[in-house]
């Protein structure tokens, strides 16, 4: 029965025979090597069997030039079924365009949610994200990538400390956490300030609390500056048994002590330099990604520069819930161009000097104010210049410390 | 000659237990109960009817008889016979 098997998927057709020994048809058929299969005997003269559907043309010839009629009673299998179904035009349109209205539909910003910010916030999110274009009915494809608007909106509502986008399917859910102003009104504890660093006072400005130094006194770290002990001192030379006794009134001592320190900076600055930088010309490409294959549908050909950036971006498809494997991505082809230069040994350390400052203030924050650099040993090593150099800098050196 | 071949087909049936149907060109009729005939192995069909079936074979006829006869599938070489089978007959020429 092997031979059979399948044949519904090829399709097959019941033929009858009419004619003298009608059966002799279908021998004669099975020398030609057609395959014949549930042959019956209607009536004497009539016989009727199934035969494949690409044998027919084999059996015209086998007809020609005999008695026997031929007639086909029965269509059956997947072929006729496939025709039945390609006939009905209106149906087959009907379903390609469900299928690309579901393709459409899915493709596009449904909702946008927006939770754990109060509601005036919530709504500065929402005109924000209006006019980076997302909003409800958008074009998914032409939205930036979540983190992109996650970085996007973070910087123009300054009220948000965080947001968290993620895109699920059709809806974007914006995660935000307001930034809550505090102002520094706890109640502290008794404490003194203290020096940080080693330096010279140059301005005190105390709020709460007894200054121990003055300006232009030399501190080491850990010397008390402010002590948050007062009420004592009028009465410290009368003795010191009664010192002792009295209770002191502890306070917290609040102040600002800014003082002139000093640091000690090694900076290598090389007289040979590059750095690349970004012409202005660009070319986009679009591809249509299909797994790991790439098919370009915009921009054909490379730009003929001669260092290339690449910024690709890629945009999946989604069909209802799920996400095709097709993908749309933009490749942005950015001309890179690498610059040399020399400079002279001066040069080479002004640009020393000035990147060691600017690495200098990034350390000790926007308070600090550098006051004056000195170079205090240079020399040439492998075409570099190595140099020590020393920077005087303001900053306020106090630090809490509680009184036990 | 022919004396010569039928011994060597004879040898090679008893000594090298070959299949008797394939050196002899006999056909080979399986019977599957009363249902079921499958024969290999015939030179054409003769007659076929609701009730009977008529083969030509090597040196003769075979011929079944029955009721409500369907051929299930028709090969060059092979038949099988669906029905109720009540004979199965070897005619000699």
């Amino acid at each position: 029965m092997r031979q059979v098997q399948g044949t519904f998927f090829t399709g097959y057709v019941t033929i009858l025979i009419k004619g003298n020994y009608p059966e002799l048809f279908f021998q004669e058929c099975t020398k030609k090597g057609i395959t014949v299969w549930n042959i019956r005997k209607i009536d004497q003269d009539v016989c009727e069997g199934n035969v494949r559907l690409k044998d027919i043309k084999h059996l015209r010839t086998i007809i020609r030039g005999t008695h026997y009629k031929l007639n086909f009673t029965n269509k059956k299998g997947y072929p006729f079924i496939f025709n039945r179904f390609i006939k009905k035009r209106p149906l087959l349109v009907a379903i390609f365009l469900s299928v690309l209205l579901a393709l459409f539909l899915s493709n596009i910003l449904w909702k946008v949610e927006i939770t754990g910010v109060p509601k005036d916030i919530e709504e500065k999110i929402v005109k924000q994200l209006d006019e980076y274009g997302i909003h409800r009915g958008a074009w998914i494809f032409s939205l930036d990538q979540p983190n992109t608007i996650q970085q996007k909106l973070v910087e123009d509502v300054p009220e948000l400390l965080w947001v968290g986008v993620d895109r699920r399917g059709t809806t974007y859910s914006l995660e935000g956490v307001e930034k809550l102003i505090v102002k520094e009104e706890e109640k502290h504890g008794p404490r003194n300030l203290i020096a940080t660093k080693k330096g010279i006072i140059k301005k005190m400005y105390v709020a709460k609390g007894l200054p121990i130094v003055q300006v232009n006194d030399y501190v080491e770290p850990g010397d008390l500056l402010v002590s948050g002990q007062i009420g004592t001192t009028d009465q410290e030379e009368e003795s010191e048994e009664e010192k002792k006794e009295r209770n002191f009134d502890l306070v917290a001592a609040e102040g600002e002590i800014t003082a002139e320190t000093w640091y000690e900076v090694k900076v290598t600055s090389p007289l040979e330099y590059s750095y690349e930088e970004l012409s202005g010309n660009k070319e986009t490409k679009y591809y249509i990604q299909i797994g790991e294959f790439k098919f370009p549908i915009w921009g054909f050909g490379d730009p003929s520069y001669e260092q290339i950036h690449y910024d690709t971006k890629e945009n999946s498809i989604n069909f209802l819930k799920w996400e095709l494997p097709i993908k749309i991505v933009d490749t942005v082809l950015s001309e890179k161009v690498y610059y040399k230069g020399k400079r002279t040994k001066e040069e080479a350390i002004q640009t020393g000097i000035e990147q060691a400052k600017s690495e200098l203030l990034l350390e000790l924050g926007k308070d600090a104010k550098i006051l004056s650099e000195k170079v205090l040993h240079e020399r040439m090593e492998h075409g570099k210049v190595k140099m020590n150099i020393i920077f005087t800098v303001e900053e306020n050196i106090a630090r809490v410390q509680p009184i036990k | 000659m022919k004396k010569f071949r039928q011994r060597v087909q004879s040898l090679l049936i008893n000594s090298f237990a070959l299949p008797s149907d394939v050196i002899l060109e006999l056909p080979r009729i399986t019977v599957i109960g009363q249902i079921h005939v499958y024969i290999e192995n015939h030179q054409g069909l003769v007659t076929y009817s609701d009730t009977e079936l008529k083969l030509k074979v090597n040196k003769g006829y075979v011929q079944i008889k029955g009721n409500s006869f369907v051929l299930k599938m028709m090969l060059p070489e092979e038949i099988l016979l669906e029905g109720t089978i009540t004979d199965i007959k070897f005619l000699s020429n």
